[in-house]
């Protein structure tokens, strides 16, 4: 069977395809590999079938490597659904106060996770009305950390 | 085929798989925990991911997301010694997925058992009606008797609700019976007490009769004086017409008597004056 440049376009096109199918993220790579090998035989139909797998093979791996190397920008995401991320970053004012190793009370605008009131620790003392921010969650305590005054 | 085509393609076959190895799609709502060479690595957060390929694996796939947890009916018992049966759903967040796949061996296990337990135990301090009134409290206590301990499986209890708390079905027995008693009670004391005010009733009205006999009783006999007073004002010294309006009386009794159906034999008093004199009382 004599491969020509359009069989390859087919295949790259089919695997592009399969891409919404299974959402993998890779397929679409060798997918593009594809089309590539196939404009390289379109314009070299001497081209041998060792030297076209090796094409597809190397222009796949590069591209997948050069999605995650430099196109690959994170985005703003939503943080709906994770583990911490909807809470870290949120601040609230602290209502019990506490010292170092004990446990103060922090009290949020909005319920986060179910409560709008949460035990707290921070490194350093906390006192009745200091804004703090959280930036960890241990269990059922948040840990947090004081606003300097001004500093938003 | 040429042997270097065979090579290529299996070259090709050697790149497919590795990329596929190394390309990890996270949906949202989910996180792998990633082991390099069977050591914990890092986490993977919702989106694209590329791991190194035969040196890191996925080994562990968590949902971010709340996990209703179903906590099977059991039988509590009160401080009063009553025996119920509660119910709950507890829903739980995983905020730290290496805490929770690492710090213990089945989370939701663990956490069924722990609210099942704790829920036995605060059931346990309460009296019968305070524990069939009172979820918010039970709520309030069960989050906080758990949160120490799911700290270490960095698992969150957002919140335990109970679902279903009532007596066992002996229990329902024994207090329906409990109430039955009480209404035959009612019921026996209302019918004594009609039957006493009955016989009290009874009893006065015997007793206002009596009075009322005895007094006229008394009436009569103050009625009889006087008219024998009467009588005897009027027979005064003139004892004789007296005396004959007794003797004719008598002899009519007499004569009545002779008349009556069951007499057999009569004797007639020879002496009807001396009789008479005998009635009257007086000497003539």
């Amino acid at each position: 069977m004599n491969i020509v440049w359009w069989h390859w376009l087919t295949l790259g096109l089919i695997l592009i395809g399969l891409e919404l199918i299974i959402p993998s993220f890779t397929i679409i790579w060798f997918g593009l590999g594809a089309v590539i090998v196939s404009i390289v035989l379109a314009s070299l139909p001497s081209c041998p079938l060792s030297v076209q797998i090796l094409i597809w093979t190397v222009a796949s791996a590069l591209l997948t490597f050069a999605w995650f190397r430099f196109f690959n920008t994170r985005l703003d995401r939503t943080k709906a659904g994770s583990s911490k991320g909807a809470v870290i970053g949120e601040t609230g004012l602290v209502i019990r106060g506490a010292q170092q190793y004990d446990k103060g009370t922090v009290k949020f605008h909005l319920p986060l996770m179910g409560a709008d009131e949460w035990p707290c620790v921070a490194d350093d003392p906390l006192a009745v009305g200091d804004r703090v921010r959280v930036v960890d969650v241990e269990g059922h305590v948040m840990k947090v950390e004081k606003i300097a005054k001004g500093d938003k | 085929m040429e042997p270097a085509a065979v090579v290529f393609a299996i070259l090709f076959l050697v790149v497919v798989v590795t990329i596929f190895m190394g390309v990890r799609l996270v949906p949202q709502g989910f996180e792998f925990v990633v082991q390099r060479l069977g050591k914990y690595h890092s986490t993977l957060k919702p989106g694209l991911n590329f791991i190194i390929p035969y040196v890191d694996i996925v080994a562990y796939r968590l949902t971010t997301k709340d996990i209703p947890l179903e906590i099977g009916a059991q039988e509590a018992i009160t401080k009063d010694n009553a025996v119920i049966v509660a119910n709950a759903i507890a829903f739980i967040k995983i905020v730290d997925p290496v805490k929770a796949v690492y710090g213990i061996s089945n989370y939701e296990y663990a956490i069924q058992n722990l609210v099942m337990t704790s829920l036995r135990a605060i059931i346990g301090e309460m009296e019968l009606d305070l524990a069939l009134s009172s979820r918010d409290i039970i709520k309030a206590r069960l989050k906080d008797i758990i949160s120490d301990d799911v700290t270490d499986w960095g698992i969150l209890v957002k919140s335990v609700e109970i679902q279903d708390i009532k007596p066992s079905e002996s229990m329902q027995k024994a207090m329906e019976q409990q109430a039955t008693a009480e209404r035959l009670k009612r019921a026996m004391i209302l019918e004594a007490e009609g039957k006493k005010e009955a016989m009290i009733r009874e009893a006065e009205g015997k007793l206002e009769a009596a009075k009322k006999e005895a007094e006229a009783q008394m009436m009569l006999a103050e009625a009889s004086a006087k008219a024998i007073e009467d009588i005897a004002v009027a027979v005064g010294d003139k004892e004789l017409p007296a005396l004959f309006l007794l003797g004719d009386r008598y002899v009519n009794a007499i004569q009545k008597l002779s008349t009556s159906p069951n007499t057999k034999n009569f004797v007639l008093p020879a002496d009807i004056l001396g009789a008479v004199k005998g009635i009257a009382g007086r000497s003539v």
